[in-house]
């Protein structure tokens, strides 16, 4: 079991990213969790723009994260499957190309925040995309979520 | 939701407000063992739509993956 995700980690990707010029936003809970979110996940949550260059870019800084990719998961990332579930590196990490309820990568950008230079979306990009996705763990965490999301939007 | 759990929430928030981002993160990420989803070391899946369906056809229930009703 890969170890648990820290800052040091957030610093990581978000630096690799930068470097390689991977556009990106966190997403999910992980993601709320950067705005302030008080709660518990498991793994980092990425929304990664869907085009042919940004999957060759995100390629390029997963391996120099060390995460282990075959060539043909390589190639499966570089073309943007809508879904990548990674336990081969140093942390866990979920890619979404096309997450639920998110219109498209463009208009989360238009509304993502910045903390301390971590690309994030929107909370209320992270609840639509919870709200669709209508998982039982969804539904459970979402009227937490959405109590954050109207404390942050008045004190913000 | 009843008064005192949305005072207890945002006092959470509160709290949560006035730790930096480092703290905040030290406590956040957790890292327990989750049968089958944790058993590979990359999976991939067309559309989400496929993932969703795996999850509720491939984990335990009690991992709360699968549909809500």
């Amino acid at each position: 079991m890969a170890p648990r995700f820290e800052y040091a980690q957030a610093e990581e990707v978000r630096d690799a990213f930068a470097r390689h010029g991977v556009r990106y936003l966190f997403i999910g809970k992980s993601g709320a969790i950067l705005l302030g979110y008080p709660d518990t996940t498991q793994d980092a949550d990425l929304f990664v723009e869907k085009t042919e260059a940004n999957g060759a870019a995100a390629v390029r800084a997963l391996r120099e994260l060390r995460f282990e990719l075959t060539e043909s998961q390589a190639e499966e990332i570089g073309r943007g499957k809508d879904f990548v579930q990674l336990k081969s590196g140093p942390f866990d990490l979920d890619l979404v190309f096309a997450p639920d309820g998110i219109e498209s990568f463009a208009e989360a950008w238009r509304r993502h925040l910045e903390v301390e230079g971590f690309p994030v979306c929107h909370p209320d990009d992270i609840i639509r995309s919870k709200e669709a996705a209508n998982r039982v763990k969804d539904r459970e965490s979402l009227p937490r979520l959405r109590a954050f999301r109207d404390y942050w939007l008045r004190n913000r | 939701m009843d008064a005192e759990g949305a005072r207890e929430w945002e006092a959470e928030f509160e709290a949560a407000a006035r730790r930096p981002l480092k703290t905040r993160l030290r406590y956040a990420f957790i890292h327990t063992y989750k049968p089958v989803l944790d058993d590979a070391a990359y999976r991939s899946f067309d559309s989400l739509a496929e993932y969703r369906a795996w999850c509720a056809a491939e984990l335990p229930e009690w991992l709360g993956y699968g549909p809500a009703v």
